[in-house]
């Protein structure tokens, strides 16, 4: 059996050597689109990268493919969502890619959620009583502006380590981004101003740093617990309780049936709108910034409408 | 194809190869004894004792610690009890029909445990099911070595269970005890595949379980040809299967599962031409 694992062990190492030609920069993988085009915003042409999930995938849950394993194993940085995000599939992944490169602790790790503002983390010492609780937050930051700025500024960090002799480059794009990102979060913030605190209700809680950036109060979750299908009786209160408050607008991310969101609308009289959590879920949410670009006029549209004003 | 890929797929091949051999032996008595789905349902009560070991304070909410591992297969016994009691012979409901129950009554289980408790548990299910495509070389060997004590147990037993698959009645007449035989072949079997699902996920293990008897059943009579016939068409999938995700990067515990679909599909449409050949039956 040991021969046997030596021989295959000499035939990873020799297929690896291969597999990986020296390109122009670090081959950057990330778990999603959204950290793809944000190393791409930073990295320009000086790196390579590739997502794993696409924009339309529920990252909670990406079917692992071979390819997957391959471009695992030649990256030289990894970068990932974590807050458990990904717990479901990445961590076979990686261990099955015999990369030691990107290995969790390793320098071609890079958990993005390092210094970005977490929602929903319960406060104090965790303790299994407590029962209701994720520790370490919820994991969908992303979708707040000022959050996808410390992504990016912790990618150029992490690439200048990798390539130093970059590090002006990526700084540089850097300052490209955060300029072109300061000057598109006026124009959203401005958009959003008219509807500050209105009242929304979501599928999933995809939305708790979107609806905290731009002031919007989210009442109730199509859900009754994340990842646990819409039951008769939440149904029910959630009916209640938006007719009560007169929500009119119901998030779903693109990945989860419409039946029951549908459903409560027409109970309600509240519009369904399909708000993409990910850059790629639609062709015109290429980059990060069209992806708020799109979101921004999709709920102001709809926002407008349901209000009046 | 980019034939990089075939050092990671080694150990996932060889653990196809140990399912193909233990599930295809299981299948020929499954599909015998005319309860197609008791896998389906042995691994969903496997699952809900895992859930409910998660939610437990002694697991230290591990999914792949001890406490889990020995909580499901507790389960996984009490299910084989009753599955193995249910059946008397003069029993008006059929044994299908509380495999069935025993499934939904899991399922649901699971989802109103999961809907009660920690919203950690959204991630408890996908943790639970393996991926074909994660497998590593301990996994393998420990499978391998696993399913070997298994298989030893079922080979030097073989007349026993055999004679209960083949005819109940008459083995009972025989003097066998088939209550006992059938409790330890349901506990063996749920042994088995409350192991597999944690590695291949549960559409697969009932693909290697269910399709080779069923594809070799159209060809042969005897319990060796069917055997041949169900090692060498699960063997041929498997690597079929992976060749066809790798080729088409498609996933491959799904694709593998699509590629059984395909070959039983081709081996019903060529099979009056083999017995025309043949000339038997």
């Amino acid at each position: 059996m040991r021969s046997i694992v030596q021989v295959l062990a000499a035939a990873v190492f020799a297929a690896t050597a291969v597999a990986r030609p020296f390109a122009a920069g670090p081959k950057v993988v990330t778990t999603t689109e959204d950290l793809a085009a944000i190393v791409r915003e930073v990295g320009g042409d000086r790196v390579s990268v590739e997502s794993l999930a696409r924009g339309y995938q529920d990252p909670h849950w990406v079917e692992a493919k071979p390819s997957f394993i391959l471009k695992l194993n030649t990256a030289n940085l990894l970068v990932a969502v974590g807050r458990e995000l990904e717990i479901g599939w990445l961590p076979a992944l990686i261990t099955q890619s015999r990369n030691t490169r990107i290995q969790p602790g390793a320098p071609g790790y890079l958990d993005a959620s390092g210094n970005v503002k977490i929602l929903e983390i319960p406060p104090g010492q965790i303790t299994r009583a407590m029962g209701d609780v994720h520790p370490s937050g919820n994991p969908h930051y992303w979708l707040d502006p000022d959050n996808g700025r410390r992504i990016a500024q912790a990618i150029r960090d992490k690439l200048g380590e990798l390539a130093p002799g970059d590090r002006a480059y990526f700084a540089q794009r850097y300052e490209d981004f955060d300029r072109r990102l300061a000057e598109a979060q006026k124009r959203w913030d401005a958009a959003m101003a008219p509807f500050k605190g209105a009242k929304i209700v979501t599928y999933h809680r995809s939305w708790p740093n979107f609806a905290d950036r731009f002031g919007l109060n989210i009442i109730g979750y199509v859900e009754p617990k994340p990842g646990i299908p819409p039951s008769t009786q939440h149904t029910v209160d959630l009916i209640a309780e938006m007719k009560r408050q007169n929500v009119k607008v119901i998030l779903v991310e693109p990945y989860f049936d419409k039946k029951t969101p549908n459903a409560i609308a027409r109970d309600t009289g509240a519009v369904v709108l399909d708000m993409l959590p990910s850059v790629g879920g639609v062709a015109q949410a290429s980059d990060y910034i069209k992806l708020f670009d799109y979101d921004v006029d999709l709920l102001v549209a709809t926002l407008k409408k349901v209000s009046g004003k | 194809m980019d034939w990089s890929i075939l050092p990671f797929l080694a150990a996932p091949f060889v653990a196809s190869l140990i399912l193909t051999g233990i599930h295809a032996y299981l299948g020929v008595h499954v599909v015998e004894r005319g309860v197609i789905f008791v896998d389906l349902s042995l691994a969903q009560i496997a699952a809900l004792g895992a859930i409910l070991a998660m939610l437990l304070p002694f697991s230290d909410g591990d999914p792949h610690g001890p406490g889990v591992y020995w909580m499901s297969l507790g389960f996984t016994f009490v299910g084989a009890a009753i599955f193995s009691f249910v059946h008397g012979r003069q029993a008006r409901v059929p044994q299908e029909a509380i495999i069935g129950i025993a499934y939904a009554v899991a399922s649901a289980l699971a989802i109103v445990m999961l809907s009660k408790t920690t919203s950690e548990a959204e991630h408890l299910k996908e943790m639970l099911v393996g991926n074909i495509l994660g497998v590593t070389w301990p996994q393998a060997l420990k499978t391998a070595l696993l399913y070997s004590a298994v298989g030893t147990f079922h080979f030097v037993c073989r007349r026993k269970f055999l004679a209960i698959s083949l005819d109940r009645e008459r083995a009972a007449a025989d003097g066998i005890s088939v209550r006992l035989w059938d409790f330890l072949f349901y506990a063996s079997f749920g042994f088995v595949v409350t192991s597999s699902v944690a590695i291949a996920g549960v559409l697969l293990v009932f693909c290697y379980l269910i399709v080779p008897s069923v594809a070799a059943m159209m060809y042969a009579d005897r319990i060796g040809p069917r055997l041949a016939i169900g090692w060498t068409m699960g063997t041929v999938v498997s690597m079929l299967g992976m060749y066809l995700s790798v080729v088409l990067d498609l996933a491959t515990g799904a694709t593998i599962v699509c590629t059984f679909g395909l070959v039983l599909i081709v081996m019903t449409i060529a099979r009056p031409a083999f017995v025309r050949i043949g000339g038997h039956r």
